[in-house]
């Protein structure tokens, strides 16, 4: 069954390394999301793998076959674009069965395949419509069932819901994730947006200036980023730079200049090395009383509350050092204005320590 | 008090198109009248109604013959242009193509420049030069050189509104590099292939200074027969001559607007 490993892929363009170096491997069924910011080299390394880019250095393999060098057209891979790219002049049946078409395929199976597909996507009845007569969320589909209905050995998808609106894009993550499974096909989707990634994948691939930073599951990701870059990339991070004044590799004691001293851990840490605190905006408790079981406790000013909704942003002053706090807008929570004095408390496992 | 100053606006900016429409299509209502017109001398007063200038143009058979070698020659420069055109403009619009698009976008639609009467002398010079006759080929290159960027232009127009991601998606369905042209890419670029077809067989049909020194009497364009004709004498047929070809040409205008939905003047 397909399984699709990249090994030492690069690709340069004139003048910077847009892919470097890249090896990862996307299991059998397994659902992937390459995310990154813009730039990193996601949508490159995605269309290498469609075959519209050439690596400079490094092979491909799906299924145990190279496809280093395969055309597009015989890799048996199904893309869905950002643009979704339907033919305007083509019917949705006529887009839907255009890879069948391709492949010399009799009309009644064609037709039938069609159908199918369309059932799959939820637009059924709709195969006679042009593509600019639907709404974007059903070219998104028609884009989806097209791309399916090859029966592909990988399906790839770059930034698929960029171009929806929020509530149907919450919507498509359900339904891509649905069909995903249900085929049982191995998938590559592309996204900068993290909530996307995590909410999708089973494992989620986090690029960096054309470098893999870390595959993971996505808890794994969000709670024990494996590099700087993953720690203050994903999720409302507070960075704070200081001295580690104690460690033992996996645990240290960050001085920071204002003299606060927090407890964190990580890898690879030594005594006196320069080094960066990270502590998500949500695992710092905020209370007016003391919180005594935390390692990292500090009086704190409430400086800026910012009403997000769903919860309530506060950023306080710690003997200089600026952190946000971020608390769930629920009556089991205290409430802060600015001016109030509270304090600030959390964990040394939330506390991620990099060195550099 | 506002609703009358639009009305104002309204009639003033209605009074400078009736203005303009006039400016440019004067001249050729007025031909055309003439062509109806009885009077032997051009330009004359009105003295009724004839049809038996349009009769004349089918006893003089230089002109028939000018009008199938004009057809001939425009068509095939029209081809020759709209090829060169759809090639360049493929290229100049594809992403990651080579660099310096605007300088060669420029020299692409250099021949405009240049004075065409200059560039059939030049022509016919460089050809004697090398001991080469000209001939019809060489009149074809020539039209196709002078149509070639407005047919550019209108191309790459339509590849303005072309999404390359939709030739990747037929290369990922299976579609080969030829098959995806076929299928998606000319499919989608038709109207402006055509419209550039029609408007370089126009250029190239009506032109007359570059045919000036290529032509001989076997390849004798029919803006060249009537030039030569109104030398010796001027009647109302030269006038019937420009109104068949005026209908002919704003025939196609219509069709293409019409069934292409393409706009050949924007």
């Amino acid at each position: 069954m397909p399984e699709l490993v990249l090994s030492h892929v690069t690709r340069r363009f004139s003048g910077h390394t847009a892919v470097d170096d890249l090896s990862l491997t996307v299991r059998d069924g397994e659902f992937v999301c390459l995310l990154g910011p813009s730039g990193c080299g996601k949508t490159t390394t995605l269309r290498i793998i469609a075959g519209f880019e050439q690596a400079d250095a490094g092979r491909l393999t799906l299924d145990g076959a190279d496809i280093t060098r395969l055309p597009p057209e015989k890799r048996e891979i199904g893309v869905v674009f950002q643009s979704y790219a339907l033919f305007p002049h083509k019917t949705v049946a006529e887009n839907i069965g255009f890879g069948l078409k391709m492949r010399g395929r009799p009309k009644a199976e064609t037709a039938a395949a069609v159908e199918q597909a369309l059932a799959l996507v939820r637009l059924d009845g709709l195969g006679e419509r042009y593509p600019r007569a639907l709404s974007g969320g059903q070219q998104q589909r028609v884009a989806l069932a097209r791309a399916l209905a090859i029966r592909p050995r990988l399906l790839l998808m770059d930034e698929p819901l960029s171009n929806l609106d929020a509530q149907l894009r919450e919507e498509m993550r359900v339904e891509i994730r649905r069909i995903q499974q249900s085929l049982g096909i191995t998938a590559v989707l592309v996204t900068h947006d993290q909530s996307e990634a995590l909410a999708m994948a089973d494992r989620v691939a986090v690029m960096s200036k054309g470098r893999l930073q870390q595959m993971a599951p996505p808890a794994e990701i969000y709670e024990a980023p494996a590099t700087a870059f993953v720690g203050h990339f994903i999720g409302q991070v507070n960075v704070l730079e200081g001295t580690l004044e104690r460690a033992d590799g996996g645990t240290g004691l960050l001085a920071l200049p204002s003299g606060l001293r927090l407890a964190g851990e990580g890898q690879g840490l030594a005594a006196g090395q320069a080094a960066r605190a990270m502590v998500k905006q949500e695992r710092i408790a905020l209370t007016r009383a003391e919180p005594d079981g935390f390692p990292n406790r500090f009086p704190c000013r409430v400086v800026e509350r910012t009403y997000l909704g769903g919860g309530i942003a506060y950023r306080c002053e710690a003997a200089g050092a600026s952190l946000t706090a971020l608390l769930p807008n629920h009556p089991l929570f205290e409430r802060f204005a600015p001016g109030d004095a509270a304090w600030l408390g959390w964990t040394a496992a939330d506390c991620a320590i990099f060195p550099g | 008090m506002r609703g009358s100053i639009q009305a104002l606006g309204r009639l003033v900016g209605g009074l400078y198109l009736v203005l303009l429409y006039l400016f440019v299509m004067g001249p050729l209502l007025f031909v055309i009248a003439t062509s109806f017109n009885p009077a032997t001398s051009f330009p004359a007063r009105f003295e009724g109604f004839t049809l038996s200038w349009y009769a004349a143009i089918f006893e003089r058979p230089e002109f028939l013959a000018a009008t199938g070698t004009s057809a001939l020659v425009a068509a095939l420069a029209a081809a020759l242009a709209v090829l060169v055109a759809f090639l360049s403009a493929y290229a100049l619009s594809r992403k990651g193509g080579a660099g310096g698009r605007g300088a060669m976008a420029t020299l692409l639609a250099s021949p405009l420049l240049v004075p065409q009467v200059v560039v059939s002398l030049a022509i016919l010079q460089l050809a004697s030069a090398f001991g080469i006759g000209t001939g019809f080929w060489g009149l074809v290159a020539a039209h196709a050189v002078y149509v070639m960027p407005f047919a550019l232009r209108l191309i790459l127009t339509g590849f303005a509104r072309f999404d390359f991601a939709v030739e990747e998606a037929s290369r990922s369905l299976g579609g080969g590099p030829l098959a995806t042209w076929r299928e998606v890419t000319l499919p989608l670029l038709r109207p402006s292939l055509v419209a550039g077809f029609t408007f370089c067989f126009i250029l190239s049909f009506v032109n007359l200074p570059l045919s000036l020194f290529l032509t001989s009497p076997q390849t004798a364009t029919l803006p060249i027969v009537m030039f030569a004709y109104i030398e010796s004498r001027i009647d109302p047929m030269i006038a019937a001559v420009a109104s068949l070809i005026v209908l002919a040409a704003a025939t196609a205008t219509l069709l293409l607007d019409r069934f292409l939905r393409v706009r050949l003047v924007d």
